[in-house]
């Protein structure tokens, strides 16, 4: 099934997107966040198996935190992308890993780099970065250049020679 | 353990023993290369039949406890300089280390990046610094040479620097570490 | 016997022992030039591995597991030395008996054996991994290993390596009189040296160097000497049982010079069984280790099988003995 009779059957506005180069059809499509999990229940039971990927954007100016979940079909080779908007201060959602297994994987991402809570996956905690102790570092608010002076070039360099060989 | 680390009776006096010592190892340095970045595949031509490394008796080991000279090729994060160290512990001395690429040297193209250490001589002594982004397989070739010889005049002093400096070392270490699980 | 003639017997076994771990080392920087060689490139000199085993002799070492571990290196360099002992290297031999064709093969396992308790110590799963694949490999050649033992024992109706020595001399060679066994035998000596297609153990790219994963410094020194025996020992036995270890002068009639004369022509046969083993290892990938156990077990076996009915036919029942 086509993903254009799949977002009017739902009665979803979407919007085709233009990649230079590519000729894969894509669809974009904002959606509410209560009713994403059945949006993609009936995309995977049309055809959409593959969950290529979860990532997320900070629209700091917007307050908006957006979690887009990336949808492929084999059968008729186009591309979908479900986004969510969160708040930016508390940003909170539930786990969708019971649809496909790999999501969890992402949300430990999303959580470390972004601070996204997902209720209901407990594996969420230490995962890429070891040894973080600051706020999550892929939001738009957190200084690299300043955190980098802060944590690496503050570091002395350890002088002298060792003993005579 | 005694502290005498000449194990032959003092016929050979202890400076000729150690010039001896350094002769050898000059002429069968055994590396362990740990690879982060990019640099690793500027290793298998220094390898194989074009540069040859081997003519200079410097192959390949699997493991730290039997290498003799660490190179770490390319850009070093928190987690993996955890790694690094405890490789770089576990080898025997006298050791070794090269750093490979510019990542190392001030953090090359990541010098803004929160998770990348921008210079490796402050955690563990580095011998010998090839710079370039990335480096051929001659400057390659050229740093193993120049080490041969800061090794054959005594300058390759790292490990001994790592001894005597310990905590120092160490202390910096624990800075950017959170926990060191051992 | 005086005090003076054990003193010449034993400075003699050392030497002997000296030159052969010597040969072995040796024999280990020939095998690098000519692998590197084939393969396009410059190589080391051949003295390289003197230069690493006086190296690592030199590191310090700072390894702690227990005791063991630290035994095994010990262990293994004694077992090898104590199995050349036994082999005859050019017609002289050490330590000798009755039988002892068997006994060898018992004293060969015991470096292995040694070695595998020591790296098993260390508690390294690669380690575990590697020992696992060696004594699996054990258990593959040496079913081949053995039915070659039994046609040389019916067909020259002994199990003492001198008197079968002394049989190849004034008889034939091993080699001429049972080729079909030869075959099998050199076939499960690349898997004893543990060569390519064989070197399951020991392979770094899969499990870090295997056995040796944790031995490092004056450890792996001594292990290095380990190999260096093992080969000069594994081309040996394979000399010996086929090729009538180098004896070609009775030292009975010439004296001295027939010593020397044999020990050349000796380490002239065992630098060609390495060759052989080499130039294999250079060109092969590496077998894993099912489909190397199920080699061993269907061809080299099968040969065997019929090099022993060879041996039998020929001695039971056209009466050629030797």
């Amino acid at each position: 099934m086509k993903a254009i009779e799949i977002f009017k059957e739902l009665g979803i506005e979407y919007e085709e997107m233009k990649v230079k180069g590519n000729s894969t059809p894509r669809y974009r499509a904002k959606v509410e966040p209560d009713k994403l999990e059945e949006i993609i229940k009936k995309f995977k039971t049309q055809g959409f198996k593959h969950f290529v990927a979860l990532s997320c954007v900070d629209w700091i100016k917007e307050g908006n935190m957006e979690l887009i979940y990336h949808l492929f079909s084999y059968d008729t080779l186009e591309d979908v992308f479900l986004s969510i908007y969160l708040p930016r201060d508390e940003p909170k959602y539930k786990t969708l890993r019971h649809l496909f297994p790999q999501i969890e994987t992402y949300e430990r991402e999303v959580h470390e780099m972004f601070g996204v809570e997902f209720e209901g996956n407990d594996r969420l905690g230490e995962f890429i970065l070891e040894d973080w102790n600051d706020m999550p570092p892929m939001r738009k608010d957190f200084d690299t250049v300043k955190y980098v002076k802060e944590k690496y070039e503050s570091v002395p360099l350890v002088e002298g020679r060792g003993d005579k060989q | 353990m005694t502290d005498n680390p000449n194990p032959l009776p003092s016929i050979i006096p202890e400076k000729d023993w150690k010039k001896i010592q350094r002769m050898l190892s000059k002429r069968s340095l055994w590396m362990i290369h740990f690879c982060t970045g990019c640099g690793a595949m500027e290793m298998p031509p220094t390898m194989t039949s074009r540069y040859d490394m081997e003519r200079f008796g410097i192959i390949p080991m699997a493991t730290p406890r039997q290498a003799d000279l660490l190179l770490v090729t390319g850009y070093v994060a928190v987690k993996t300089l955890k790694r690094i160290v405890r490789v770089y512990e576990q080898m025997q001395d006298p050791k070794y280390v090269i750093s490979f690429g510019s990542c190392p040297i001030n953090g090359g193209l990541y010098w803004d990046s929160y998770n990348t250490i921008k210079r490796l001589d402050k955690y563990i002594p580095v011998d010998l610094y090839i710079a370039g982004c990335m480096p051929r397989p001659e400057a390659i070739m050229d740093a193993f040479l120049k080490l041969m010889k800061d090794i054959d005049e005594g300058r390759a002093d790292g490990w001994l620097r790592y001894r005597k400096y310990y905590d120092k070392y160490r202390a910096n270490q624990m800075r950017v570490f959170k926990r060191w699980d051992e | 016997m005086s005090i003076v003639n054990i003193l010449i017997q034993s400075t003699l076994v050392a030497l002997y022992l000296f030159l052969a771990i010597c040969i072995g080392l040796l024999f280990m920087g020939i095998a690098r030039k000519v692998t590197a060689r084939i393969q396009n490139r410059v190589g080391p000199p051949i003295y390289q591995n003197f230069i690493d085993v006086g190296k690592l002799l030199a590191k310090k070492t700072n390894i702690k597991h227990n005791w063991i571990f630290d035994f095994a290196p010990l262990f293994a360099l004694a077992g090898v030395l104590l199995a050349l002992a036994y082999l005859p290297m050019g017609g002289y031999k050490m330590l000798s008996g009755t039988g002892d064709l068997i006994l060898l093969l018992y004293i060969i396992a015991i470096p292995a054996l040694g070695f595998a308790l020591g790296s098993g110590a260390s508690a390294n799963p690669n380690a575990g991994v590697g020992v696992m694949r060696a004594l699996t490999l054990m258990l593959s050649y040496e079913m081949p290993f053995l039915l070659v033992l039994l046609a040389l024992m019916i067909f020259y109706n002994t199990a003492s390596l001198s008197t079968l020595l002394e049989k190849q001399m004034s008889f034939a060679w091993g080699i001429v009189a049972l080729p079909i066994s030869a075959l099998a035998a050199d076939i499960a000596l690349q898997g004893m040296m543990m060569e390519k297609p064989f070197d399951i153990p020991i392979a770094p790219h899969e499990i870090a160097s295997g056995p040796l994963v944790e031995f490092g410094g004056k450890y792996l020194g001594m292990l290095m000497l380990y190999s260096a025996g093992s080969v000069v020992l594994e081309t040996t036995l394979f000399v010996d049982l086929f090729l009538g270890g180098g004896v070609v002068l009775n030292p009975a009639t010439y004296g001295v010079v027939a010593y020397v004369v044999n020990y050349l022509v000796w380490f002239a046969l065992i630098f060609v069984v390495w060759m052989i083993a080499v130039f294999i290892n250079a060109v092969f990938p590496r077998f894993r280790i099912e489909q190397a156990f199920k080699f061993y077990w269907k061809w080299p076996t099968v040969i065997a099988a019929i090099g022993l009915a060879q041996a039998y036919i020929m001695s039971v029942f056209l009466g050629v003995i030797p």
